[in-house]
């Protein structure tokens, strides 16, 4: 396959609009058009196996994700979706091109230093919440700072404890997680689970949240609660989001979707809502015949 | 279903390998001990029916059998030969060298020579003897040359007649040595080791064994005349003529010969002796198989906590079987027939390795060339293949009873629910609970009245007691481990979790399968208690005896000299010299000594007299070299210390006066020098035996005696096995007698640090197999927490800090099981030494730090390895591989 990224070309393809954001009371967001993106990816290629059995999961992407977004990533099963998010994420390494945190290029750096990244500036939701069975909530939301460690110069460290305390606060009162703090995560639902997942995940205040299919073990009631969550911690905490999922519903609630077939941009939709991200999957699928990933998680 | 249990088998196959293992290594033992008691009977078979030659029948007698029954026997029709044989020996000398071996006449026919002639000749007159190889190079003799035997020769006193006898208990007469001078004329090997157990046999001619055994017979029994008649045989082996029928020939001779005497084929006659004889090796052979049903024991607990986990892997897999229509018997079954499976291949695989190891001994031992024949190769007896692998087998089927039981319990909606990591299962029975508090509390009861049976009455009684509350608590302790094992690991978890994350991490870990942390600590539990119960008991024997021996012979070494020293210029002086006292001085670990003069005293009191043992010692002196320097206080030149004993028998109360007279008995029994008497105040103290006064008052007494003794003191009395032989070194030339604590201590240390090393070696194998069951657990818990792994490294935990977790994991698992264990073993210890050594004084209870501690660090350096290669699998796992994973 030899497919170059040509987001806009498909003639079905939504209108591709300007990125404007005539919303909510928020403040004219600055960050677009002045700070860096967030992450980046440049020529950024997965090849998996050899040979015949060569699989290039993903193609040659260049693609910018803004800071202080909510994007999402959409795609069918096999579209390399998920293998975008770990490249950025410093899980994977890239068979070639450049990702980028920030101002960071992630390939190329050691397994110490790409710990070191994920502990710091990224976190993660995933689809199975995968908190720690041992640990209470509390424990799990603070694990990544206990990781981090504290500094050793005792001013430092106590400033460092109330800082972190007052954020922990924030986050619990936001999430609605007070009075779950000392359950451990068998006693929780799911979509409280999630809750203290993404807890987790912004305690360290990362740059950027990874979240992969957070809604894809949820009832949809809990999965909306979530998808508000996320998005208020971009709109309200300042945070920077992004998730991978195959639900509409769930990327409408996305400042931005991109849309990826056959490890290749193929869409890109701001302002997205279910039916435009509908619209857009239709004509990706129109576009190559494949079939969409629209049932049910696994 | 054996499709499907040989797939499920495939798939786990490395799981399965680990817990194969530990009863592989079981089985191998079992195998290894078998086998070595089989080579121990048949050692003594071959040495018992070695001595038979190739005779047919043996006769043997309670009585005894007279050469006038032998010629009776003799004359049997069916007969072509007929020895009969003894136990006699004689003291053979050439120039400085003695041998003492046993005496066997040549044979008459040579179907009835037990040992092969290398060189020269057999012995055909008087005063010809053939000697064993070895012995002869030991003595320096060769074909040709003369030996002296050394024979002692009882003559009776010319006024006593036997017949009349005034006192027929107590025979006058006298021993007179009586050489015989002996021709070398053959030299001899022993293939079949039918004298090895003597040290060798020398033959002479029928005639010379005659009148030998005739002159030991004579005196020692009373009224004997030295008649040849009297001496008698214990056995007679026999060669019949070709063609005899052995069953017509036994009966006649057991028609003709006198009342008791058993006739027996000779393999019969063997099987006969060896069974008295192998009432001591069945007994090692069954202790040992003990030290291997631990192992096994220990080796169960392992398997049963790989099935365990093993179930709770596939549960998906099962519930689906369900859901497809199999059974909860089918699933059952199909559990056992994998244990069945693996407990037959590595009970087949231990079997291989303990033949292998018993094989690979017998060679180096042979090698060794140790004087006792060897069988070349193991003898594979049906009991050895069987047990091992009965055993094993059955052990792995027991072991996974309770996990294919849980396996019959997966519902068939788990196949449908998402595969979580297994939960947190807090099932804790009410029973079990109860049953281990009462278990625990009845053993510890009868071990406490154990301890209080030992200090007053029967020891058996005691130690039956003991050994019960033993047991009885121990399983207590173990069936309740699921309920406080996780507890004391989760709180020195969280002792260590302020350290770093890695160490919470671990903690959390540990206590979240609280069955399973119990039962891998339980494996290794077992073995460390039973470690450290032998070696706090050991240690505390060994303080108790100390202590013991300490009143008893407040001296660790004395050395005393009868002989006067000859110098170099020929004159004599003390026998105990300045240079004996400094060479004795100089032996390291020796700090103190002093010479003193050890003599006889007439003490008297009230008209009372007792002859008594007494010391002429310096106190101040005498202070430093004793272990209890208050035996002589308020010695000085006016007083004379008296043992309490003496004190009592002669109404003797302190500050009494009493009158020494001083005498010395030479080496020949003759009263060499007697002194003045002297009046001396009484002193009493705890001095064990005797009396001691000091040279100047001995000197009072005009006796002039001789420094004839020395007394050292060790620097630590735990090195009286190293210094007292040091001792005898340094004063090998000098013919001196040495005695004291330090020699006795010497001895005891000696056999405690045998047993204990061999038992603690027997254990062990335990300890090994528990190590790898750690192991185990500790890999199977990073499979299942793979996914959880993951999760860890993509939110900021580095490579090692996951290898550190895990390694502090082990180290818990392992460390608790261990320090659990060497707390436990130290109070067995204790019961078992109260209990035992209580009737003998006061028990003094000591723990061993030293051996406790290396048992842990061997534990926390194995719980630390155990983790290496579970650690580097899942550090090397990508966490984008470990999330995909359902």
């Amino acid at each position: 396959m030899d497919r170059t990224v040509q987001p806009a070309e498909s003639p079905a393809a939504a209108p591709r609009q300007a990125v404007a954001r005539p919303k909510l009371s928020l403040p004219a967001d600055p960050r677009s058009a002045a700070t860096p993106p967030a992450a980046r990816a440049r020529a950024l290629s997965k090849v998996y196996g050899t040979g015949e059995a060569t699989v290039r999961a993903l193609d040659a992407v260049d693609i910018d994700f803004a800071a202080g977004a909510f994007t999402a990533i959409m795609g069918p099963s096999g579209s390399g979706k998920s293998t975008l998010m770990h490249l950025l994420a410093g899980l994977d390494t890239a068979s070639s091109g450049q990702a980028f945190l920030g101002a960071t290029e992630i390939t190329g750096l050691d397994d110490g230093a790409l710990t070191r990244l994920r502990r710091d500036r990224v976190g993660f939701v995933f689809q199975q919440f995968n908190l720690l069975p041992m640990f209470t909530a509390e424990q799990n939301i603070l694990l990544p700072l206990e990781l981090a460690g504290l500094p050793r110069e005792a001013r430092a460290r106590a400033a460092a404890k109330a800082a972190s305390r007052e954020w922990f606060d924030t986050l619990v009162a936001t999430l609605g997680l007070a009075d779950r703090l000392t359950h451990r995560p068998a006693e929780l639902s799911g979509g409280q689970q999630q809750r203290v997942a993404i807890a987790r995940a912004l305690i360290a205040k990362p740059d950027v949240v990874f979240a992969d299919e957070p809604t894809g073990n949820l009832d949809s009631r809990s999965g909306a609660e979530v998808l508000s969550f996320l998005r208020r911690s971009v709109r309200e905490l300042g945070r920077t989001v992004i998730m991978v999922t195959h639900d509409p519903a769930a990327a409408a609630y996305a400042d931005r979707v991109v849309l990826l077939a056959d490890g290749a941009i193929a869409g890109d939709i701001s302002e997205p809502t279910p039916e435009s991200v509908l619209a857009g999957l239709d004509a990706l699928r129109s576009l190559d015949g494949s079939v969409l990933d629209t049932a049910a998680a696994r | 279903m054996w499709r499907l249990t040989l797939a499920q088998m495939r798939r786990s196959l490395g799981r399965l390998t680990a817990a194969g293992l530990a009863i592989v290594i079981g089985t191998a033992f079992v195998a290894a001990t078998l086998i070595a008691g089989g080579v121990i009977t048949r050692t003594s078979y071959d040495a018992v029916s070695a001595s038979y030659a190739d005779a047919d029948l043996v006769a043997t007698s309670e009585g005894g059998l007279t050469a006038a029954d032998l010629a009776t026997l003799r004359d049997t029709p069916g007969v072509e030969a007929l020895d009969g044989r003894r136990s006699l020996r004689v003291e053979l000398v050439s120039g400085p060298q003695r041998a003492v071996p046993e005496v066997a006449a040549v044979a008459s026919d040579p179907r009835l020579e037990a040992q092969e002639l290398v060189s020269g000749a057999f012995p055909t007159a008087v005063g010809e003897v053939a000697v064993p190889g070895p012995m002869a190079e030991r003595l320096g003799v060769g074909v040709g040359d003369p030996l002296t035997a050394s024979r002692q020769v009882w003559t009776p006193d010319a006024a006593q007649d036997p017949a009349t006898g005034t006192d027929p208990e107590e025979p006058a007469g006298t021993w007179t040595n009586v050489p015989e001078e002996l021709t070398v004329v053959g030299l001899l090997s022993d293939p079949a080791g039918a004298f090895a157990e003597s040290g060798g046999a020398v033959l002479v001619v029928a005639d010379d064994a005659d009148r030998w055994a005739a002159q030991d017979a004579t005196g020692s029994v009373v009224g004997s005349s030295g008649d040849v008649a009297t001496a008698t045989f214990t056995r007679a082996v026999i060669a019949l003529t070709d063609g005899a029928d052995v069953g017509q020939v036994t009966a006649a001779l057991e028609a003709t010969a006198p009342e008791g005497t058993t006739i027996r084929t000779k393999d019969d006659e063997a099987a006969a002796k060896v069974s008295e004889l192998t009432n001591g090796s069945d007994i090692l052979t069954t202790i040992v198989l003990g030290f291997a049903a631990i192992a096994l024991l220990v080796a169960a607990l392992v398997i049963s906590n790989t099935f365990q986990v093993l179930i709770a892997q596939r549960t998906r897999a099962l519930a689906l079987l369900r859901c497809v229509g199999a059974d909860k018997r089918q699933l059952r079954r199909s559990v056992l027939q994998e244990a069945g499976l693996l407990g037959l291949a590595s009970s087949a695989l231990g079997l291989a390795l303990g033949v292998g190891l018993a094989q690979v001994t017998l060679s180096v031992l042979g090698r060794m060339n140790s004087g006792v024949p060897l069988p070349p190769t193991v003898s594979i007896t049906s009991a050895v293949v069987l047990a091992p692998l009965v055993v094993g087998t059955l052990v792995t089927v027991m072991a996974a009873l309770a996990p294919a039981r849980a396996a019959t319990k997966v519902a068939p909606l788990a196949a449908l629910r998402p595969a979580d990591a297994p939960t947190l299962a807090h099932r804790r029975s009410l029973p079990r609970l109860v049953l281990a508090v009462l278990l625990t509390v009845v053993g510890a009861a009868l071990l406490g009245l154990a301890v209080v049976v030992g200090q007053s009455s029967d020891a058996f009684l005691a130690l039956g007691i003991g050994v019960l509350g033993g047991i009885l608590s121990f399983v207590g302790v173990l069936v309740g481990a699921v309920f406080w094992v996780p507890r004391v690991v989760g709180a020195a978890g969280r002792l260590l979790a302020t350290r770093s994350m890695a160490a919470k991490l671990a903690a959390a870990n540990t206590v979240r399968n609280p069955r399973r942390t119990a039962a891998t600590s339980a494996a290794l539990l077992i073995g460390v208690t039973l470690v450290a119960m032998m070696s706090t008991g050991a240690a505390s024997t060994r303080t108790t005896l100390d202590g013991a021996l300490d009143d008893q012979f407040p001296v660790d070494v004395a050395i005393s000299r009868d002989a006067p020293a000859v110098a170099a210029d020929g004159t004599t002086s003390d026998p105990v010299t300045p240079a004996l006292v400094a060479t004795v001085a100089d032996v390291p670990g020796v700090i103190e000594t002093v010479a003193l003069r050890d003599l006889f005293v007439q003490l008297e009191f009230g008209g009372a007299t007792e002859w008594t043992d007494a010391f002429a010692i310096d106190p101040a002196a005498a202070g430093a070299v004793l272990r209890a320097p208050s035996m002589m206080a308020g010695l000085d030149d006016s007083t004379a210390v008296l043992s309490s004993g003496i004190a009592e028998r002669l109404g003797i109360s302190a500050g009494d006066r009493v009158t020494l007279t001083p005498e010395l008995v030479g080496p020949d029994g003759v009263t060499a020098a007697t002194g003045e008497p002297v009046e001396l105040t009484a002193v009493l103290t705890d001095l064990p035996g005797g009396v001691a006064f000091t040279p100047g008052a001995l000197a009072r007494t005009g006796a002039d005696l001789p420094t004839n003794q020395v007394w050292a003191r060790l620097a630590d009395s735990n090195d009286a096995s190293t210094v007292v032989p040091a001792i005898e070194d340094a004063l090998s030339e000098t013919a001196v007698q040495i005695a004291g604590a330090a020699v006795e201590r010497a001895m005891f240390q000696r056999i405690i640090d045998t047993l204990l090393a061999v038992v603690v070696g027997l254990l062990g194998v335990a300890v090994v197999i528990a190590l790898i069951g750690v192991a185990n657990t500790l890999s199977l818990s990073v499979l299942e927490r793979r996914r959880e792994s993951a999760t860890l490294r993509a939110i900021g935990l580095s490579r090692r800090q996951l290898r550190a977790m895990l390694a502090i994991e082990g180290m818990l698992i392992a460390g608790v099981g261990a320090v659990i264990g060497a707390v436990l073993g130290t109070l067995y210890g204790w019961a078992g030494v109260a209990t035992l050594v209580g009737s003998m004084g006061e028990v003094r209870l000591d723990v061993p730090w030293g051996q406790l501690g290396l048992v842990v660090l061997v534990a926390l350096v194995a719980g630390l390895l155990a983790s290496v290669i579970p650690g580097r699998a899942a550090a090397r796992t990508s966490p984008v591989a470990a999330l995909a994973v359902d």
